[in-house]
């Protein structure tokens, strides 16, 4: 393989502005970072720092109040944000990306048998008959550990495990090279959070799948993850390899993260990150992170650029 | 060994498969039972309070007293052979005819057993004569009178219902879509009307088109006299349709299509809709599967409760539009305290809604997988 083909995802200076009554919300604000094949990336952020509007920015699921939508997102080395409306549906959405939402419960119709829903994608995208995407929607079920009878049943009847590897085998159904999770475990019990990501590292491995994990759970995540992006306000503050990453992050918001997890064999009290996260309306034309930062300087008051240090990309002024 | 114990588990899952069929019926059955028990116990408590409030505690009864007693002053007065009997005698002549009379119609009884005697009668539809009102034919046959005016009553509303139920769905399903749109906005401040009953705007569309540009009918349902080409007639009916139709539409479809338009809105705002947008499905399958499908339950009470409005007629409405309908007559039997008509459109009413009740629960339990009938409800697991 040529070292310069074109990687899986590559994003650049990606925006999503929703409009209020109270202002215009920078959810997505200039977002730029690739993903190569058969990777995982896990995105880390406190809530409310844009994480869900980026994957929805990506699938160009936008609400009605969208203030402005831009950038670029090149799937396979094509830009999928020239295409029209109709064009992005039958190329891009489950072809070359699909998703597991945040709360399976809610994401299955309830008064559709999950198989024809786990089905319907196939249907869509494949033009396959039916019979042939029910039969591919048994396999899936086999991939995610779900019981095939559970394929006739209804979402109510199945618990929220279930339900949650009903949603991924939906993701998986028309084989796309990337998936993005958005919190898929967040609403699950630890043990059954450790059954899923069984689940998904066996698809890595087995399918090549490439994914976009969006958590706050960096225990969990830190398993699946190749890479490691930390978003903050909008933006993404720090990327690298996940092995760089989790032993030395470098930007001060993603050190606080890591050091606000509780750790089990350490006889260390988890921190804290003093103060709130930003409102997204009305972003001071500093640092983001200068209010809270606890190695705040004078230099701070500028927006600090990227920096590259070790093959790794941090935006703060420590590293300039 | 293994070989002989093979066909048991299959004879056993049939034993069980069927043993919850078993199950199932016997569910079934005790719970409509037990509805249909609740549904007719409602119906006879309304028409209680119909018959009793229809014969005004017993006032009605007694101008009916009266009217026998006068009747049969006048019928002495009048007849010669009576006439020239000495005081005594007349008196003890009508005296006898009164009792015989009163007795024939059940008015020498309490007050309760009155009552009941009505109520049983109307809850085996046995709706008797009417005191006044007869039929076109001359009949006085309540269930004559009350048959021969339902089909007008079943053409106007029947047919208003039906359209604007699926204009009504139609244009909330539109305007779902273009959410703040000016359409949508208009929609919006126009639901006030719903304010006013349709026959407020009927007198002023019978105003504007009958009186001042005289292009449509002031009321009735055909002209006069009735076309005898069924074409021409039923042209003649639509004429007559129009001005009352534009009445009922506006005074329900603003406010219907603004609370429908915002079911669908929060509706389509689930996250499985956001997910069906997700898996690339056309607007239109959206639409259909992740939409509709789902509110189904809700579409089809409003349209199953639509229809139950449709049988009873409008008194006022009809009244307005001169329109020969049970409403219309309804308001007529009311005037004249007619009571057995009064009852029997009440009685016809109630066994229509209890009917449209009943069967709307087994409806639900189709349509949506959730409900299930005379169960205790919730996932199994």
């Amino acid at each position: 393989m040529s070292a310069n083909r074109e990687k899986l995802l590559r994003v650049e200076d990606l925006v999503l502005h929703f409009r209020t009554t109270v202002g215009t919300v920078q959810a997505v604000d200039g977002i730029n970072f690739d993903l190569d094949y058969n990777r995982a990336v896990v995105i880390l952020g406190e809530s409310g720092c844009g994480k869900s509007s980026l994957a929805k920015a990506i699938l160009r699921l936008l609400p009605r109040n969208v203030g402005a939508y831009s950038g670029k997102v090149y799937l396979g080395g094509s830009d999928v944000m020239a295409l029209s409306d109709e064009e992005f549906r039958q190329n891009v959405r489950w072809v070359g990306i699909s998703m597991v939402p945040q709360a399976a419960m809610n994401s299955l119709n309830p008064v559709i048998r999950v198989g024809d829903q786990v089905a319907e994608p196939a249907m869509i995208h494949m033009g396959v008959k039916k019979e042939e995407a029910m039969k591919l929607a048994r396999q899936m079920f086999e991939h995610v550990g779900v019981p095939e009878d559970f394929l006739v049943r209804y979402p109510f009847e199945l618990s929220g495990g279930m339900r949650q590897r009903a949603a991924i085998a939906m993701a998986l159904v028309t084989a796309p090279n990337l998936i993005i999770l958005d919190e898929p475990t967040s609403a699950l019990d630890l043990l059954t959070q450790a059954n899923i990501f069984n689940v998904l590292k066996r698809i890595k491995k087995e399918l090549g799948t490439s994914f976009i994990l969006i958590t706050h759970d960096i225990a969990t995540s830190s398993e699946l993850a190749d890479e490691v992006a930390v978003m903050y306000a909008g933006q993404i503050v720090e990327t690298g390899e996940a092995k760089d990453f989790f032993p030395a992050p470098l930007h001060p918001y993603a050190q606080m993260l890591m050091a606000s997890v509780p750790r089990l064999r350490a006889d260390q009290d988890p921190e804290f990150i003093t103060g709130q996260p930003p409102s997204l309306i009305n972003l001071p034309p500093s640092c983001r992170f200068a209010p809270r930062c606890p190695k705040r300087r004078d230099r701070c008051e500028q927006d600090p650029p990227i920096i590259e240090k070790d093959g790794r990309k941090v935006k703060c002024w420590l590293y300039a | 060994m293994s070989e002989e114990n093979q066909p048991q588990p299959a004879s056993l899952e049939r034993v069980l498969a069927r043993k919850r069929a078993a199950d199932t019926f016997k569910r079934v059955a005790r719970y409509s039972a037990v509805r249909l028990v609740t549904l007719f116990l409602t119906i006879v408590v309304a028409i209680f309070l119909t018959i009793v409030i229809a014969n005004m505690g017993g006032y009605v009864d007694e101008i009916r007293r009266g009217e026998i007693r006068e009747n049969f002053n006048q019928q002495a007065a009048m007849n010669p052979a009576i006439r020239n009997l000495s005081v005594e005698e007349r008196r003890q002549w009508v005296e006898e005819r009164v009792r015989i009379e009163e007795e024939r119609q059940g008015l020498n009884k309490p007050f309760m057993v009155r009552t009941i005697a009505y109520m049983s009668n109307a809850l085996t539809l046995n709706l008797g004569r009417s005191m006044h009102l007869t039929s076109d034919s001359g009949s006085r046959t309540v269930r004559l009178i009350l048959l021969e005016r339902l089909p007008s009553t079943l053409v106007l509303f029947g047919t208003a219902n039906i359209l604007l139920f699926f204009f009504d769905l139609y244009v909330a399903l539109y305007l779902s879509r273009r959410y703040g749109s000016f359409l949508d906005k208009l929609v919006i401040t126009l639901a006030p009307l719903n304010s006013a009953p349709g026959w407020f705007y009927g007198i002023f569309l019978i105003l504007i088109f009958a009186a001042i540009l005289k292009i449509l009918p002031f009321g009735g349902m055909v002209d006069t006299p009735p076309p005898s080409e069924p074409l021409r007639y039923a042209l003649s009916m639509m004429k007559h349709m129009i001005l009352p139709m534009l009445a009922l539409a506006l005074s329900s479809v603003f406010l219907a299509v603004y609370s429908q338009r915002t079911f669908f809105l929060i509706y389509s705002s689930e996250d499985y809709v956001e997910m069906a947008k997700a898996k690339g499905l056309t607007s239109r399958d959206i639409e259909r599967r992740y939409i509709l499908r789902p509110t189904l339950p809700t579409i089809i009470t409003n349209f199953a409760l639509g229809l139950i409005t449709v049988w009873t007629g409008a008194p006022i409405f009809e009244t307005i539009f001169q329109w020969p309908g049970l409403g219309r007559q309804l308001f007529e039997a009311i005037g004249l305290y007619d009571i057995p008509i009064i009852v029997g459109e009440t009685v016809i009413f109630s066994y229509l809604l209890a009917i449209t009740v009943f069967l709307l629960d087994f409806i639900y339990a189709l349509v949506d997988p959730r409900v299930k009938v005379g169960g205790q409800g919730g996932a199994p697991s």
